[in-house]
């Protein structure tokens, strides 16, 4: 079975390298590992576990829209994890900018993710603010 | 006697005997008059989507001034799952089953939003309930359904949940039905009956059951984006059912000063075919009835606006503040309705003894984006009013400030770090008059786990949005 290093970084500074097998969630994976991450449905329809795509290893930079201050460019992100079932919390725009949802997305090649509560709170802003 | 069991009070064509040995009372007004003071409150206390490793819990809050621990959180009842979002919650049985012999009011059903998973505690000990029955997401979603929200007793101890998307998170949303062995009955209604769900209420010596519209689980579950809204994502519709059929006889379509109508209340007495329906994103209150001379139909039902609160300019925000109406409810006695207005900061009473002309009585500035008072005992507010709970007497309205999880990292993200509060104001029923008890103060801040959120309450013995009356 083929695994792949995911590297999940917290906005605290924390990082812990977890190893995903292709057939495993990446949230599958980091609960054995003992890592705790935000989760709801477990379905991809709410979103709470979004990730941040911040770098694929193997990859040169792509062209693609920065995913938010600070972080590495990334590439298309249907290429790096394949979902088991529609990301349906996320829109075109989330997809494109390197979202994530870690419950449904096992991954295709070594990554760095963004994690913990504050990622799924970038997906929408105060309309009126 | 009741009211109730006065014959002359009771239509010809209604059959249900008024013998009151089951749960709850036998009528609103003897919930009124036999209700004994609220000394307990159970609230709905939530981690999800937070980085605290916890799961979402139900906290007993002791009410009782004489008590030591009054305004403390004295029993938490852990849930065994992190990530369920607990919302709403509700009875295994209460007033309409009062002709029930045998049947109690025992049994919380709670319900996770984002897991859908079913929780059922056996509350007999009052004080310290227990986890009994778990039931799956996977046996939900066998039903294609998920995201439970509102939970009421069906009569005959049968219970009905809200269930606002199919497996998926998608549309169409539906009913789930829990037999008394709090096991899944089925789906309740006809698939296809309705596309969006959100609350309902039913008036059974009418025939007739109302729900409203919120959106699909995979709009709401990430947070409010305008996009949905100009896509038409979000509900603005109102539906009547016949009750026994479980079919919808009538859509009424509200409009865009409709746009998200969220909880919506009968009057209590179950005569009446009255009630109103708050519009959270349009910041309306509608009234509706079944207008018996309508020329288009058998007594079909209409809604008319009847309260607009205005958007008001703030220096910080770039657009005028929408106050958002997120929860309302209805006196026992039916005089008075009370609502929250969440963005604002407010929650206010509304004299309805006329309910086509709701009178506005009085109101509280408190928290929210605009109101006056932003500390209580030196406890900064993070959020304003939101689920409220009325005491069977009309005199002491309460509330917390967390609406949904998502929702409140967009408009409060403080509140993640301070948690929610409950609060609490005195009602002058024959004044018309509130006002803040600075004494109290139940702060969620101070959880072991760390700081949480809090929603909707219940009276261990009934409240003013849990009982019906057959």
């Amino acid at each position: 079975m083929t695994s792949h290093d995911v590297t999940l970084e917290w906005p605290d500074g924390r990082t812990r390298t977890v190893e995903v097998d292709e057939n495993e969630t990446i949230l599958e994976a980091a609960e054995c590992d003992g890592s705790v991450l935000p989760y709801g449905c477990r379905t991809g329809a709410c979103g709470t576990c979004s990730g941040r795509l911040l770098e694929v290893e193997g990859t040169r930079p792509s062209n693609g829209e920065r995913a938010g201050d600070g972080d590495a460019d990334v590439c298309a992100v249907d290429d790096v994890v394949a979902y088991r079932r529609l990301p349906r919390a996320l829109k075109d725009r989330h997809r494109a900018t390197g979202y994530v949802l870690l419950c449904i997305a096992s991954p295709r090649a070594d990554c760095r993710i963004a994690v913990g509560s504050s990622v799924h709170s970038e997906l929408v802003d105060n309309p009126w603010k | 006697m009741s009211d109730a069991s006065t014959p002359d009070s009771v239509e010809p064509d209604h059959e249900h005997e008024h013998r009151h040995e089951g749960p709850g009372y036998a009528t609103p007004q003897a919930a009124i008059e036999e209700g004994e003071r609220e000394k307990l409150a159970y609230v709905m206390s939530l981690y999800v989507g937070t980085d605290v490793d916890a799961p979402d819990f139900v906290s007993v809050v002791d009410l009782d001034p004489d008590s030591d621990t009054y305004c403390e959180i004295v029993d938490r009842i852990e849930l065994p799952n992190r990530g369920d979002e607990l919302h709403h919650f509700g009875w295994n049985a209460c007033s309409s089953s009062c002709h029930m012999e045998g049947l109690e009011r025992r049994h919380l059903i709670v319900p996770g939003q984002r897991s859908s998973r079913i929780h059922v505690l056996d509350a007999q000990d009052r004080r310290n309930p227990e986890l009994e029955t778990v039931i799956e997401p996977e046996e939900v979603f066998e039903y294609d359904l998920s995201a439970p929200h509102t939970v009421h007793c069906i009569p005959d101890g049968e219970i009905l949940i809200s269930m606002l998307g199919d497996a998926d998170g998608e549309l169409p949303g539906g009913f789930l039905e829990l037999n008394e062995d709090f096991e899944i009955e089925g789906r309740w209604e006809p698939p296809g009956e309705i596309e969006m769900n959100y609350d309902y209420w039913y008036q059974p010596r009418q025939n007739v059951m109302v729900s409203s519209e919120w959106a699909a689980p995979e709009t709401y579950y990430p947070g409010f984006d305008l996009e949905d809204v100009e896509a038409g994502n979000y509900g603005q519709r109102l539906h009547f059912w016949d009750w026994e059929a479980g079919t919808v006889e009538q859509t009424i379509d509200l409009g865009e000063e409709g746009l998200i109508p969220l909880e919506v209340r009968f009057l209590h007495t179950p005569e009446s075919t009255h009630g109103f329906v708050g519009a959270a994103l349009s910041s309306n209150i509608f009234h509706f009835w079944r207008d018996e001379s309508a020329a288009d139909g058998d007594g079909a039902y209409r809604a008319e606006k009847v309260i607009d609160f205005e958007s008001r300019e703030h220096d910080d925000w770039d657009m005028p503040v929408p106050a958002l109406p997120t929860d309302i409810l209805i006196s026992m006695d039916d005089r008075y309705l009370f609502g929250s207005n969440w963005l604002h900061g407010e929650v206010w009473m509304y004299d309805i003894s006329d309910p086509s002309n709701p009178r506005r009585a009085d109101s509280l500035s408190v928290g929210g984006t605009f109101g006056e008072v932003q500390e209580v005992q030196d406890r900064e507010l993070a959020a304003g009013p939101q689920m409220i709970q009325l005491s069977l007497d009309g005199e002491r309205l309460y509330w917390t400030t967390s609406l949904f999880s998502s929702w409140d990292d967009q408009f409060y993200p403080e509140e993640a770090e301070r948690g929610s509060v409950m609060l609490k104001a005195d009602v002058d029923p024959r004044k018309g008059t509130m006002k803040l008890d600075e004494d109290f103060l139940v702060d969620w801040g101070e959880c072991p786990a760390g700081p949480a959120r809090a929603h909707e309450i219940r009276w261990p013995d009934g409240d003013c949005t849990s009982d019906v009356w057959q």
